[in-house]
């Protein structure tokens, strides 16, 4: 069902090896393109919707600017579910820890806003591994319930805490020397190319940690076959801790790089609680690639809805991509059938 | 089984949500009346949401009604009823129009001749419920709906001015300061959040615009729970022609809209607040820094000409470390108008405290045309809207001339 994330009745090497996250193989290319016809499709349609090229064109550039952070965000959540098998809906909360995090340092160092990264991502990672251990352990692959109240509680807990010590009163993240440039006519703020760039980036590390390093291949190994990575010698304990540390690591470096783009409040991981969800099931699940994919797309929708259909909720032609994609395709996008 | 998993657990997302942005409302049984007691002080209940996504406002506000108490008594109390104390029950309504309703039910049963409140109209709206039942006076500081004057309730009263009385006047003030300045205004885009607060204001403001001939179109609008960019939505204003830009949004929002503005640049001759929840707020000077530089806000306002409003605000300063908002001199205000009734009255009974605050004037610290008196519905017939703009890194009230600090600036930054 899943790239590394299906608990795999076959012998463990050669199915480790065919579920390669995001393995660019020809079928994977094949409905890339399909996706990138419908997509073009729907900004043709925008276009006669709108009348402008211009709004079309800054839609387009804003949308794949948001969904690289979306899809960065969604990183971290897809590896957690891929190997763990845990619906975390503390990310969000998470987020908003490292943003606050962030916050604090700039306030209290007067360092850069991305320098903060030196802070927020190891102690995200250390946060991560002490929720995981201290709450999470026992219940890889338990009964939802368990996941999802003790995650959804942990949530309030965070919010609550970060309300409690930091008040309700929004707060800033300035980032100084911020410029923006024009690309064609559509206007690209220097903050939210960075966020891009960095999602990319950071992707990029993931999917070669995965592939390329000894670690990788255990948690890939972990994934897929929990009991065969247990006969051969790997730490399944550790590598489930550190790899839930490193999905919340990933939310620490989403945090840094979004802080100067929005407020922030100890409620904002909701506001992408739910678009982090909904990516990591369409790029399917466990796949870190997909994940970036699924973020661009989403952003791009989320923008032509506004376009579309001006007075709506843009979650509205999220969700209806998601279910389509749902009905079509339940292994998602990207991922492949179990 | 992952997918289920996933699909279950977004459901309670979304059902989590959904709980987050609405509140039931469920009458309340028998109402115990206690309203009135004849001896020890005056209680008046206040209502506010002291903890959630509004604590900063609500704290405010309790703390304005909290001195407007002290300066009572340190004025002597209740003179007509021999110096009797007055005494503040508070009650956080969390923001929930049912814990709204609960509080107050708390509030009256100890003994409360009056409530004030609430914030959110939507609590608002529950509270004059039960304050109705009980027969006792409910003066609203900040609830902007105008809704609930239309049940035909003896016993809600309102200092603020409403939504359609801001949107009004954001239309009147614009015509006549677009004109002053040589730049009559054509064409207004309006961008706004989806849910009541924000389409009330763009339809209020779009009927008396277009009395007064002025286009409003495109109309924009987006949800403030889950937009974290706007830029598209600005680029969709530029392509328009409007030469003004009216936003009705939120604190989070609005400041993204500013800053959209700055980036996108389009050719505007004016930004314009309608009860906008950020343009009129020192915060909002600081976290927009040079794009928050000559946006016009209409809204409510604390009247910043007046000594006394200065004074007031001062000792707020003082003892909070932090500027006091006009929700919090609206409490203050409300406040004052039910010891007025009291003292007016000279009885506890909450029935002849009615008819006197119905029929009071009380000198405001928030702007006004003149003192707080109520028309048949309840709702202040002397509030007024001013027109604020952000100079120079602060918030200065420009428009109507005598509300004036500093004169309107008709221009915006990023064109000369």
């Amino acid at each position: 069902m899943s790239d590394i994330g299906t608990k795999a009745q076959s012998p463990p090497t050669p199915a480790v090896r065919r579920r390669l996250p995001g393995g660019a193989t020809a079928s994977v290319l094949k409905r890339a393109a399909v996706t990138g016809g419908l997509v073009a499709a729907a900004i043709a349609v925008a276009l006669i919707k709108s009348g402008s090229g211009l709004v079309v064109w800054q839609s387009v550039v804003t949308g794949l600017l948001m969904g690289g952070l979306y899809g960065l965000i969604a990183m971290g959540l897809t590896l957690i579910f891929g190997v763990l098998d845990i619906v975390n809906f503390a990310h969000g909360a998470l987020l908003a820890i490292a943003m606050f995090i962030a916050f604090g340092v700039v306030q209290g160092t007067g360092l850069h806003p991305y320098l903060t990264l030196l802070v927020a991502v190891p102690a995200l990672f250390l946060i991560g591994a002490a929720v995981h251990r201290g709450l999470l352990g026992g219940t890889g692959g338990a009964s939802l319930e368990n996941q999802l109240l003790i995650t959804l509680g942990l949530s309030l807990l965070l919010e609550n805490g970060l309300l409690m010590f930091f008040g309700a009163e929004p707060k800033n993240v300035a980032l100084p020397g911020d410029f923006q440039f024009s690309l064609f006519g559509a206007v690209v703020p220097g903050a939210r190319l960075y966020a891009f760039l960095g999602a990319v980036l950071i992707g990029a590390a993931l999917y070669w940690m995965l592939r390329r390093t000894r670690f990788g291949t255990a948690i890939r190994a972990v994934a897929a076959n929990r009991p065969g990575a247990e006969l051969v010698g790997v730490n399944v304990r550790r590598v489930h801790t550190l790899t839930f540390a490193i999905g919340t690591a990933c939310a620490g470096a989403a945090a840094v790089l979004a802080a100067p783009l929005v407020t922030v409040t100890p409620t904002l991981g909701e506001q992408f609680n739910i678009t982090a969800f909904v990516v990591v099931v369409l790029g399917g699940m466990g796949n870190v690639a997909g994940a970036l994919a699924g973020g661009l797309l989403i952003g791009l929708v989320e923008q032509l809805t506004t376009i579309y259909m001006g007075g709506q909720s843009s979650l509205l032609g999220v969700f209806a991509v998601f279910l389509v994609v749902l009905f079509l395709r339940p292994q998602g996008l990207f991922g492949r059938r179990a | 089984m992952s997918a289920r998993k996933l699909a279950a657990g977004l459901g309670a997302c979304a059902v989590l949500l959904a709980a987050a942005g609405c509140g039931g409302s469920a009458p309340s049984g028998a109402a115990g009346v206690a309203a009135g007691r004849d001896e020890g002080p005056v209680k008046i209940g206040a209502l506010h949401p002291v903890s959630g996504a509004n604590a900063v406002d609500g704290q405010q506000m309790r703390r304005g009604a909290r001195m407007a108490v002290e300066a009572i008594n340190a004025a002597g109390g209740i003179r007509s009823l021999g110096g009797r104390k007055v005494e503040l029950e508070t009650g956080d309504t969390q923001g929930k129009a049912e814990v709204g309703q609960s509080e107050a039910q708390r509030l009256i049963s100890a003994g409360a001749v009056g409530l004030v409140g609430t914030y959110q109209s939507a609590v608002s709206t529950n509270v004059a419920v039960v304050a109705e039942r009980n027969r006792v006076p409910f003066v609203m500081d900040v609830t902007a709906s105008d809704a609930i004057f239309s049940h035909g309730y003896r016993y809600a009263f309102r200092v603020q001015p409403g939504s359609a009385a801001i949107a009004g006047a954001a239309a009147r003030y614009l015509k006549e300061v677009s004109e002053r300045a040589g730049k009559p205004v054509r064409k207004v885009a309006f961008l706004h959040e989806q849910t009541d607060f924000g389409s009330g204001a763009a339809e209020a403001f779009t009927a008396a615009a277009e009395r007064l001939g002025i286009e409003v179109g495109p109309d924009i609008s987006y949800d403030a729970l889950t937009v974290s960019d706007l830029t598209a939505q600005i680029t969709q204003v530029k392509a328009s022609g409007a030469d003004v830009l009216a936003v009705a949004g939120y604190y989070r929002d609005s400041l993204l809209a500013a800053k959209a503005v700055a980036a996108v640049k389009p050719a505007l001759n004016a930004i314009w607040g309608v009860s906008n929840g950020a343009y009129d707020q020192p915060k909002f000077v600081t976290d927009g820094g040079a794009a928050a530089e000559r946006i016009f806000s209409t809204n409510y306002h604390f009247d910043a000409q007046s000594p006394q409003t200065r004074a007031l605000r001062a000792d707020y300063q003082r003892r909070y470390g932090a500027p006091m908002r006009t929700g919090a001199v609206l409490a203050y205000d409300a406040v004052q108008v039910i010891a007025r009734g009291v003292e007016r009255a000279g009885t506890t009974d909450a029935e002849k405290v009615r008819d006197a605050i119905a029929s009071s004037k009380v000198e405001p610290l928030t702007v006004g045309t003149g003192p707080i008196s109520f028309a048949p519905n309840g709702d202040n017939r002397d509030a007024l809207p001013v027109l604020m703009q952000v100079q120079g890194g602060g918030v200065k009230q420009v428009y109507p001339p005598e509300k004036a600090e500093s004169q309107p600036n008709y221009s915006v930054t990023w064109r000369s």
